[in-house]
């Protein structure tokens, strides 16, 4: 049970990683990131594939980190020329090139096969207290980057930041150029995505293609808007809920007889659409959140 | 590449274009009336596939009976999503009504898993050998498939131009208070719209389902090449969305002995970035309508 419940939190502790990334992107400044998942799984890949070549452990997780933060720029920067709903469909687009790019490259990646084997985080520590290492380490990150956020906002690169999402013309007339604003804030999310998917690497220790399907980006943002978008504590306490969503259906299971694994995937998936309709139709500033841009 | 096998490529390139470009079409219909990107037009087009699956199988009709059948079921499918979700999204920020349409999309495809699992399914269709011309391959299957897409745009494009439905779709398009303002009534027109896209998404998928076959995931594959098609030809351009998924559709097959079948929706990416970047209004597209 205890292990089960260390599990449970540490996946939660990286989904509350991604949402902080993503409301630095959307919650702050309305950048909408419908590509989540492909820095989740640029991070993932890359800190497996440096583990696997023997490269200590943190090299990995810096690695993962800054090379999807890099590899947010471009998208950063279309970002600048583009309105959001482009955006949106150009990092949705993004984020299946990526996949089949890491499904299609199988002399680098493996392919379909995927990454077995990966070095497990603290794995000196025996089994049991690994697991535990993981989530404290996650626990603290997560507080660092939460804390951080709440300092950010309120700080005046923050509120240029809230300025951009709130009327972006006028602050071109004011004289500020947003442009490289909004693109160090996509990488910054990116990078932090990256860091999610190094811990996901290296506490599933085996990473396929498949894991990195869209409906990860829709977890994410689930969790983000349920919370309530641009607060920090929304984004924290929506992707908690969002796990006992995703568990809670596992356990629901015993309850639905006749109903086979497969057929439960479908329910839960049919779940997740039902509650993003419901969510944007009835509580669009999510449960924990105030007015839409406030961020405290 | 022999010519021979360019054109193969080239009347491959063509159909699935055409094809492609119905769900295009609605995407763009709802594009420059709704102004967003209706997410769910893949999934949309899958029900129209499963629809006419399921009518096949428990009628026995042929193909194109089912065909209308599951037209008129997607057609009240997607005039019901309007009516339930995204009438009430109106004028909320865009995003609203994408991750709506996102979780729409999520909804239809689970459903249709649970009810007809996830095996892949192909219509009842009788086997015909392929016309060969010299080494030049004509299906007749596909050669009916360009026909019924075809013959569908041309009725879209009569819709649209030629009659009052058009003309006020297009006013409201234009400019919705300058439209209600001159007594147009946005509600029945807008169900209006909404049955029509269903119907041409359904379409698209049973198209889609006889080229290659039924499966859940088949009109999501769908979404980004009919969001490069849209966007390469001009959002809001019911031409435009036509034109842009045969130029990318072809590009596609030209491009599949360089880099194999899998890369084309990288490629349909590729395509919608690099059009994004260069010429954000598209090849028919009017300029103020991108930032």
């Amino acid at each position: 049970m205890i292990a089960y419940l260390c599990a449970i939190g540490i996946v939660a502790l990286i989904y509350c990683l991604l949402a902080l990334g993503l409301n630095l992107q959307f919650g702050l400044t309305r950048l909408v990131n419908f590509g989540v998942v492909a820095f989740f799984a640029v991070g993932a890949y890359t800190s497996g594939l440096l583990a696997l070549q023997g490269v200590p452990l943190v090299l990995c997780f810096v690695a993962a980190g800054v090379l999807a933060g890099v590899l947010a720029l471009p998208i950063g920067l279309l970002s600048l020329r583009l309105r959001d709903d482009y955006l949106a469909i150009v990092t949705l687009g993004f984020s299946e090139a990526v996949r089949i790019s890491i499904q299609q490259e199988s002399w680098l990646t493996k392919g379909v096969q995927g990454l077995p084997g990966l070095p497990k985080l603290f794995a000196s520590w025996g089994s049991g207290v690994s697991d535990v290492a993981i989530f404290a380490t996650l626990l603290a990150l997560v507080a660092l980057v939460a804390w951080g956020t709440v300092r950010l906002a309120a700080s005046p690169f923050g509120r240029l930041l809230k300025a951009i999402g709130d009327d972006e013309a006028a602050l071109s007339a004011l004289g500020k150029d947003p442009a490289w604003f909004k693109v160090q804030v996509f990488m910054l999310g990116a990078a932090l995505a990256g860091l999610a998917g190094a811990f996901y690497a290296h506490f599933i220790t085996f990473i396929t293609p498949e894991q990195f399907i869209p409906l990860i980006t829709f977890y994410v943002w689930m969790g983000l808007v349920m919370g309530g978008s641009g607060t920090v504590r929304g984004a924290v306490f929506g992707s908690l809920l969002l796990m006992v969503f995703l568990e809670g259906s596992r356990f629901a299971k015993d309850w639905v007889p006749g109903v086979s694994e497969v057929g439960m995937a479908s329910l839960r998936l049919a779940a997740v659409g039902l509650a993003l309709i419901l969510v944007t139709l009835y509580k669009p500033n999510g449960l924990f959140g105030g007015s839409a841009g406030s961020a405290k | 590449m022999t010519w021979i096998d360019f054109v193969n490529l080239l009347i491959n390139g063509l159909i699935e274009g055409l094809v492609v470009a119905l769900p295009a079409l609605a995407m763009t219909l709802v594009m420059g009336v709704n102004r967003f990107p209706n997410a769910a037009a893949g999934d949309m087009m899958t029900t129209g596939a499963y629809a006419a699956v399921a009518v096949q199988l428990l009628t026995g009709w042929p193909l194109w009976v089912a065909a209308l059948g599951s037209m008129v079921i997607t057609a009240m499918v997607s005039a019901g999503s309007y009516q339930l979700i995204f009438r009430k999204l109106a004028g909320r920020p865009m995003v609203s009504s994408m991750l709506a349409a996102i979780g729409l999309g999520f909804l239809l495809r689970s459903l249709i898993g649970f009810f007809a699992g996830h095996d892949q399914r192909t219509f009842d269709l009788p086997l015909v050998r392929a016309w060969n011309f010299g080494g030049i391959r004509v299906l007749p299957t596909d050669l009916a498939i360009a026909a019924v897409a075809a013959a569908c745009l041309l009725v879209v494009f009569v819709l649209i131009y030629r009659t009052s439905f058009g003309r006020q779709l297009r006013a409201v398009a234009d400019s919705a208070d300058l439209a209600r303002a001159s007594g147009i009534r946005a509600g029945g027109l807008m169900l209006s719209l909404w049955l029509l896209v269903g119907a041409l998404s359904s379409l698209g998928g049973v198209l889609l389902g006889m080229k290659a076959v039924v499966s859940p995931e088949m009109g999501w594959e769908s979404l980004i090449p009919a969001f490069a098609a849209m966007v390469l030809g001009g959002i809001g351009s019911p031409v435009g969305a036509v034109l842009g998924a045969l130029l990318l559709c072809v590009a596609q097959e030209l491009a599949v002995p360089l880099m194999g079948p899998s890369y084309k929706l990288v490629l349909s990416f590729v395509v919608l970035a690099l059009v994004l970047l260069v010429r954000p209004a598209g090849i028919m597209g009017r300029v103020q309508l991108v930032r």
